[in-house]
């Protein structure tokens, strides 16, 4: 495992040689040994379409890669990091939550209308998601931020889970997810209880919630 | 039934029950809820106006359905409180939620009041069964006895239970006029037999300021 909480807001991730690693660009805090970061134009992996399908949108955050060997811990801003060990399966989240992430992963995007269509896009403005996310798929660790702790609720086929939109943070497996909403009369008139709309995630995985409805 | 999942979710198993808790401070659920905000903290027309006086204005939802439901609110450190029969006493802005057994209301607090920064009067909380209460930081909880009074800082206080009497203390010296006081010109002390909850971080004031 490459990647290790040291606390709540920290990481430690452990740099071999010939084993990338990709990170928030500024986010590294303290290194041990011969590592070195350089820039990552490109915001990720794959090529010149890969980054420019990520300028297109809005999903490419400032990276850096670390090679090396040595340990570098990583911190950003007094944020809680989660560390999410993934075994094959595809783990959607913002871009902008991401700390880190080992380089045996696969970064892509994709479009929330491939979702759900129309209904994926709005859900994508609603969630301030916007209309792309990150995908990371593969075999590795990833370090993701959140605004307090963050506490994982298993999804099942017979347990669907409601998520408020601001709380949400990522998920994984094999899971649709839906905006769902619960506007009445109430909501039109300014007495809503503020819990007008919910992503409700259905299928067989694993969702991650933030205890704090701010975004980063 | 409320259970604390790390330090700041608040997890509810509901069977049908409904729960009052902060407008919007639900961040996840499965099952089936139903939320609803209730105008005046869900008191009625008479606490609806009450609190419109007042100030101490509460935007409250009831949750009712099946399954569990989580509670949070901007990474605030949650602290269960069991109610048996007694009055807990809390700023309106630090209550997270209240289980179906409990009554909430409003009552006067006097000097204390103003000098919290939080208005002249305070939520009550009373009846039996559990709420939860928010801090800024995690909170200690604080035995009065006979023997021991206890003084908290304004800023810090966010609630209290049991027997209590509470008075205000003020520091203020010339010193204070002259702008050297040491920022603890007021203070809040009880007497009696409860329970404070007190929490490592204060609250703009106006006794913090002078």
């Amino acid at each position: 495992m490459a990647l290790r909480e040291v606390n709540s807001k920290m990481v430690e991730a452990t740099v071999v040689p010939g084993q990338r690693l990709f990170s928030q660009r500024g986010a590294m805090l303290a290194y041990k040994g011969e590592v070195s970061f350089t820039p990552n134009i490109q915001g990720g992996q794959g090529g010149m379409m890969s980054m420019l399908g990520r300028r297109v949108a809005g999903e490419a955050t400032p990276l850096m890669t670390v090679e090396g060997s040595g340990t570098v811990f990583f911190g950003h801003g007094g944020h809680h990091v989660q560390v999410i060990t993934l075994t094959g399966d595809t783990l959607y989240v913002e871009a902008d939550r991401l700390l880190a992430f080992e380089g045996t992963l696969q970064q892509g995007t994709m479009f929330m209308g491939s979702q759900g269509g129309v209904m994926g896009m709005v859900r994508g403005q609603v969630t301030g998601q916007g209309l792309f996310t990150t995908t990371l798929k593969g075999h590795g660790a990833v370090a993701v931020m959140a605004h307090g702790g963050v506490f994982e609720i298993p999804v099942t086929p017979q347990r669907p889970v409601h998520v408020d939109p601001q709380a949400y943070v990522a998920h994984h497996g094999d899971v649709r997810n839906k905006l769902s909403t619960a506007l009445g009369w109430r909501d039109m008139v300014g007495r809503g209880s503020g819990e007008a709309f919910q992503l409700e995630l259905s299928g067989n995985g694993m969702v991650y919630v933030q205890a704090s409805e701010e975004k980063l | 039934m409320f259970r604390l999942q790390g330090s700041k979710v608040l997890a509810v198993e509901m069977t049908g029950d409904a729960v009052k808790a902060k407008n919007g401070s639900m961040v996840a659920y499965d099952g089936q809820m139903t939320f609803k905000k209730m105008s005046g903290g869900g008191e009625g027309l008479r606490g609806m106006v009450t609190r419109r006086l007042t100030g101490e204005q509460m935007t409250v939802m009831e949750v009712k359905g099946h399954g569990t439901c989580w509670f949070a609110d901007r990474a605030s450190e949650i602290n269960l409180v069991g109610l048996q029969g007694d009055k807990l006493y809390v700023e309106s802005s630090n209550l997270l939620a209240t289980d179906a057994g409990l009554r909430t209301g409003t009552t006067f607090t006097g000097l204390r009041g103003a000098s919290q920064g939080n208005g002249l009067f305070t939520t009550t909380v009373e009846g039996h069964g559990q709420a939860a209460i928010m801090s800024d930081g995690p909170a200690v909880v604080l035995r009065v006895s006979g023997q021991y009074p206890l003084t908290v800082d304004p800023g810090a206080y966010i609630a209290h239970q049991g027997n209590l009497r509470q008075s205000f203390q003020s520091g203020v010296t010339f010193r204070t006029f002259l702008g050297e006081g040491g920022g603890e010109a007021f203070q809040i002390r009880f007497e009696g037999d409860g329970l404070v909850y007190v929490q490592p971080s204060e609250r703009n004031t106006i006794a913090g300021d002078v």
